[in-house]
């Protein structure tokens, strides 16, 4: 019996700084962060009632800046009263990032968390990830990693959304 | 007896866990995803290698998100 709680407390001190990470069907933490490009506080509060499409990205990352691009196109097709792409940007040195934030000229805000403190939240398991959230604040979708083409199977769950909120159109 | 081994366990699992043994988290790849980081920098030779490897030994080639590299997906 003595062993069995030494066994269980040696497992959870092994645990203990294991992040959990944040599925769908769960809240997506809120948090508040500068703009990359104007430094205005981006908060997932202020897009609360929007369908918020979260990425996360580094400048180091290669699938990362393939999407980037790919994501400003949603945007631009999707966005509007209704629905919201939200980048984070966790590059340590976010001068880096906003080198390729002048290149691409991105339509949506990039927030920038250089102390890593937002993907530890998320429990992020790979990079990128990108999380699509309701208005409600709650995760519907989880997409890890990005190719050409891994729109093609998140813009469908999009419209989903998009057609059941409360102040589609099509409804 | 059985007390004093039940503590050495502890102290070893705790020992063990707040070691300098860590895995590198997905986010903080940042110097890990250096051209000069990776097992190979030149991709192709890397692929031309691995290819070799497989065809002879049967072997997967590692390297990337164990090693250096981004290990992004």
């Amino acid at each position: 019996m003595r062993k069995c709680y030494v066994a269980t407390l040696g497992l959870a001190l092994l645990l203990a700084g294991a992040a959990a990470a944040v599925e769908p069907g769960e809240k997506a933490p809120e948090f508040e962060r500068p703009d990359l490009d104007t430094g205005a506080p981006v908060s997932l509060e202020a897009y609360r009632g929007k369908i918020v499409y979260l990425d996360f990205w580094a400048s180091w990352c290669p699938p990362c800046q393939v999407s980037l691009p790919q994501l400003d196109a949603l945007q631009d097709e999707l966005g509007g009263d209704l629905f919201q792409v939200v980048a984070v940007n966790v590059d340590q040195d976010p001068r880096k990032a906003m080198r390729i934030l002048a290149q691409m000229g991105l339509s949506y805000p990039s927030a920038s968390d250089p102390e890593m403190s937002l993907p530890e939240a998320y429990g992020l398991e790979t990079m990128p990830t990108s999380y699509l959230i309701d208005g409600d604040g709650v995760v519907r979708y989880v997409h890890h990693g990005f190719r050409d083409g891994d729109l093609e199977q998140v813009r469908p769950i999009i419209r989903d959304l998009l057609r059941a909120h409360p102040a589609s159109p099509a409804r | 007896m059985r007390l004093a081994a039940s503590i050495a366990a502890l102290a070893l699992v705790a020992m063990i866990a707040g070691s300098g043994c860590t895995t590198v988290k997905p986010w903080e790849r940042e110097t890990l995803a250096r051209t000069d980081m990776t097992w190979s920098p030149d991709p192709l030779e890397a692929e031309f290698k691995g290819h070799i490897e497989f065809s002879k030994e049967g072997a997967l080639v590692g390297g990337g998100a164990g090693g250096g590299g981004c290990g992004c997906n």
